[in-house]
């Protein structure tokens, strides 16, 4: 059992190499399709950077692959309002992020009001509160504020969307 | 131009009512998100940056100084309440401050803080009013070589020196460098890493990647590991202190201010190694080292100093050479950025009201922060009590709001949870987060002064070393990356002989740049460790 | 048959288990002491630490109580853990501790107090501090 989640958790860090490599082939992929007219005054070019970030990526992808097949592991990142004992809350952090995607999709349609209402109490939600009216009636007034806050304080006119008119 | 009448003129910018007010709206800010679980400076001021565009800089630069100060108050607070240091440079506070607390001594363990954090922040911020021009003039004298390499021992350091694996840290440090490419090539005007999309022409907007990696990653990784058990605060009046604590105390609170402000001024210096220093040293000068580990007041006096002087010390390079040590700074660096105004030493004449009036902030935040916490330590705990939910949804409904409001852009937000999940991961797998903002802000800038270089020399790589500062640079850089390998060497050769007290000592004279950055490797590596572990208990 | 009572370390608090020792004495019943925290705050100063609990734990045993004591941590609120302990246990009664409030303060804030006073099936005894 503990051989089997400990490959586990070893594969799922090799993950972060993966995606470490992948960028760097992007980086690499991408600075090829460049084109450089040779100047003077531009000896280095755009195009040599990329090629050193690329290579730094695909050499840390490499090295951390190693590190890890050899048992090396990241360390996570700790916190005073962290407790690293249980596993990742999955059942927290997909509605969170669901939440998010809904303001993304709304926020030009529906409007800041609508869409960041929407937002905060989906989050609340998600982190657990139960107090649906009370949570409803502080995310409506939390979106409205900054709404207004923002265009009379800052001068930004934050969408308003399908309460075009009435706001 | 003389330092007096520009900082005088620097208080008289500072002080007219609508700029004190934002001094006061930071200091109250930075000591509630320095109470508060999850909320740090960096993410605060990164949450604010947006909201700002529409104030004069001058005004917003004097709010990000107060909360830049008061995020450490507050966490003194926590850590000596509650024993949960939320920063890396508050684990030391905690020790000796929640035994304190625990001994019914919370009152004058947060005086002690508070005023130590207020005479380390007076005197680190004179120290920096006195050096910074002085940088400057070495600095304008430099040309782009010099700065390259300079760039280059900043990344480095950050990245090899801080965080507990070299590998790690290159590897966020690659991803941030990957990230500053996106864009036009400022040379040539091509697109690169856009993928044909026109919104990416233009770059990631700095503030996006920021919130982007502090506050959402940040949310989301606290909100997969909500800590479930309430902890209980130890109840607190208002602090004080008698006689014999003020007696006790003085002497900390200077040689911590010594040892924190070089400490912050060194690339990769931070305020963890100088707190841990002075931990060390208040333990070996006490007369009561008995009381070490059940609640001496010296152990909390002296790190606190440490702490503060050292992020009067971080604004050093970042004022005069636009060079960010932590990510506080780096996060302000990037808000120069944004508001056009050009980072380095030219900083100092190009905007010198502004420069000295944040100076002068710094001063009139520091007496604030005293002010305010006094009387109302009870209150900030009180702040504790705030349901998660609310706080975390919160931190969230504020990111989007901020990131949003750059460009009114949906994009942007896409972008947002991108780099969030980007954050959430590094955090998960202990990938430190500072090299990439480094990577990020001062990426373009890098490689702008590599072209400059190159570009004078003719494409001569040698140009590269053509100035002697630049050779010293390259020098320490080899060092500092060798270091693991010397150190094993070193210890090989001289086997068990002497521990750590010589080397210790050589920390304490540190404002040269050479011996400061190399002997602090060699603390991290023996001492750090040590501190992490008391901390968490 | 189990009294249950719903404590907190505030006067309210004190003033419930006061009641309920002399409840649970009057009928030599069982007594269940709930101290609940939603766990949903940094810090809930309504979950009893370590020595409080000790103290309410030897005061108990001193008075020659049969006595359970619970400090469920579940992510419910109050009301919810003691209406919870109360049906499980069949309770005879639940004893607790009220507070003086306005009622603007009360239109807020909801209240523990009100939601066991309405949703209990077994009497309810409510002390002032």
């Amino acid at each position: 059992m503990s051989s089997l989640t400990t490959g586990l958790k070893g594969r799922a860090e090799l993950g972060v190499a993966l995606l470490l490599g992948a960028a760097g082939a992007l980086v690499l992929w991408d600075a090829i399709g460049l084109v450089t007219p040779y100047s003077k005054s531009d000896p280095v070019g755009p195009k040599t950077v990329p090629y050193i970030v690329g290579a730094l990526l695909i050499i840390c992808a490499v090295l951390l692959a190693i590190n890890v097949l050899r048992g090396g592991k990241g360390e996570a990142e700790g916190g005073e309002d962290v407790e690293l004992g249980h596993p990742a809350d999955w059942k927290t952090v997909l509605p969170l992020a669901g939440a998010f995607v809904l303001n993304i999709l709304l926020i030009d349609w529906a409007g800041w009001v609508i869409s960041g209402t929407v937002l905060f109490w989906g989050s609340v939600l998600a982190l657990g509160s139960r107090h649906y009216v009370r949570d409803g009636i502080i995310s409506v007034a939390l979106s409205l504020l900054t709404f207004y806050g923002f265009y009379l304080g800052l001068g930004i006119a934050l969408p308003a969307g399908l309460l075009e008119g009435v706001l | 131009m003389d330092v007096w009448s520009s900082l005088m003129d620097g208080f008289a910018t500072a002080l007219t009512p609508m700029n004190f007010l934002y001094a006061v709206i930071g200091v109250i800010l930075g000591t509630a998100v320095g109470v508060l679980p999850g909320l740090g400076p960096a993410m605060t001021v990164a949450l604010l940056l947006p909201v700002t565009y529409a104030l004069e800089p001058t005004s917003a630069f004097i709010m990000f100084a107060g909360i830049y100060y008061g995020g450490m108050y507050g966490g003194s607070t926590t850590s000596i309440l509650l024993n949960t240091p939320g920063e890396s440079s508050s684990v030391v506070t905690a020790i000796e401050g929640n035994k304190m607390a625990k001994a019914g001594r919370a009152a004058q363990a947060l005086a002690t803080a508070a005023i130590g954090s207020f005479v380390a922040g007076t005197i680190g911020t004179t120290l920096l009013a006195v050096c910074a021009p002085i940088v400057v003039k070495f600095a304008v004298s430099l040309g782009s070589p010099s700065y390259f390499a300079i760039m280059m021992l900043a990344l480095l350091a950050v990245t090899a020196v801080l965080g507990s694996s070299r590998l790690r840290g290159f590897a966020s440090l690659g991803l941030g460098l990957a990230i500053g490419l996106v864009g036009l090539d400022s040379v040539t005007g091509q697109r690169r890493l856009t993928f044909g999309q026109p919104l990416l022409s233009d770059g990631l907007d700095i503030v996006v990647v920021a919130v982007a990696i502090f506050a959402v990653g940040e949310a989301l990784w606290v909100a997969a590991h909500l800590r479930r058990t309430p902890l209980h605060i130890i109840p607190v009046g208002r602090p004080w202190m008698g006689k014999q604590d003020w007696k006790r105390s003085w002497k900390p609170w200077l040689r911590g201010t010594a040892f924190g402000f070089p400490f912050g001024a060194l690339p990769a210096g931070g305020a963890e190694i100088p707190t841990f220093l002075s931990y060390v040293t208040e333990k070996r000068l006490s007369k009561h080292p008995e009381e070490f580990g059940k609640g001496a007041i010296e152990g909390v006096a002296g790190p606190e100093a440490a702490n503060n002087a050292a992020a009067a010390g971080t604004l050093t390079p970042m004022l005069a050479l636009g060079l960010p040590t932590n990510a506080t700074a780096a996060v302000m660096l990037a808000a120069f950025t944004s508001y056009g105004i050009q980072p380095g030493p030219q900083l100092f004449t190009s905007e010198g009201p502004l420069v000295w009036a944040l100076i002068a902030s710094l001063f009139i935040g520091n007496l604030l922060l005293l002010i305010i916490n006094l009387p109302l330590a009870p209150v900030w705990a009180k702040l504790l009590q705030l349901p998660r939910p609310y706080l975390y949804a919160g931190i969230l409904f504020f990111a989007t709001l901020g990131a949003y409001s750059v460009n009114l852009q949906a994009f942007d937000l896409v972008i947002l949870l991108v780099l969030g999940a980007l954050g959430f991961m590094m955090r998960r797998f202990g990938l430190p987060v500072l090299p990439l903002i480094l990577g990020v802000i001062l990426g373009p800038r890098l490689e702008g002064q590599l072209r400059k270089t190159l570009q004078l020399s003719a494409g001569d790589p040698a140009g590269l070393w053509s100035e002697p500062i630049a050779v010293v640079i390259y020098i320490i850089i080899g060092i500092i990356l060798l270091w693991p390998l010397l150190f094993k060497l070193f210890r090989r050769n001289r086997a068990a002989a002497a521990p750590a007290g010589p080397q210790l000592k050589s920390g304490s004279s540190a404002p040269n740049e050479a011996g400061g950055s190399v002997s602090h490797a060699s603390h991290r590596a023996s001492g750090g460790d040590g501190g992490d572990g008391d901390g968490d208990g | 048959m189990t009294i249950v009572v719903g404590y907190v370390p505030t006067p309210e608090g004190e003033a419930a288990l006061t009641q309920a020792i002399a409840e649970a004495r009057k009928s030599n019943t069982k007594l269940l002491v709930i101290n609940s925290s939603k766990g949903d705050a940094l810090v809930d100063n309504r979950y009893a630490q370590e020595p409080e609990i000790q103290t309410v734990e030897d005061r108990l045993a001193t008075e020659g109580i049969d006595h359970v004591i619970k400090q469920p941590v579940r992510g419910h609120d109050a009301a919810a853990e003691v209406l919870d302990a109360a049906e499980e246990h069949n309770a005879e009664m639940i004893v607790i501790g009220l507070r003086r409030r306005t009622p603007v303060g009360k239109l807020i804030l909801g209240s523990v107090s009100q939601r066991i006073l309405l949703e209990a099936d077994c009497p309810v005894l409510a002390v002032k501090a």
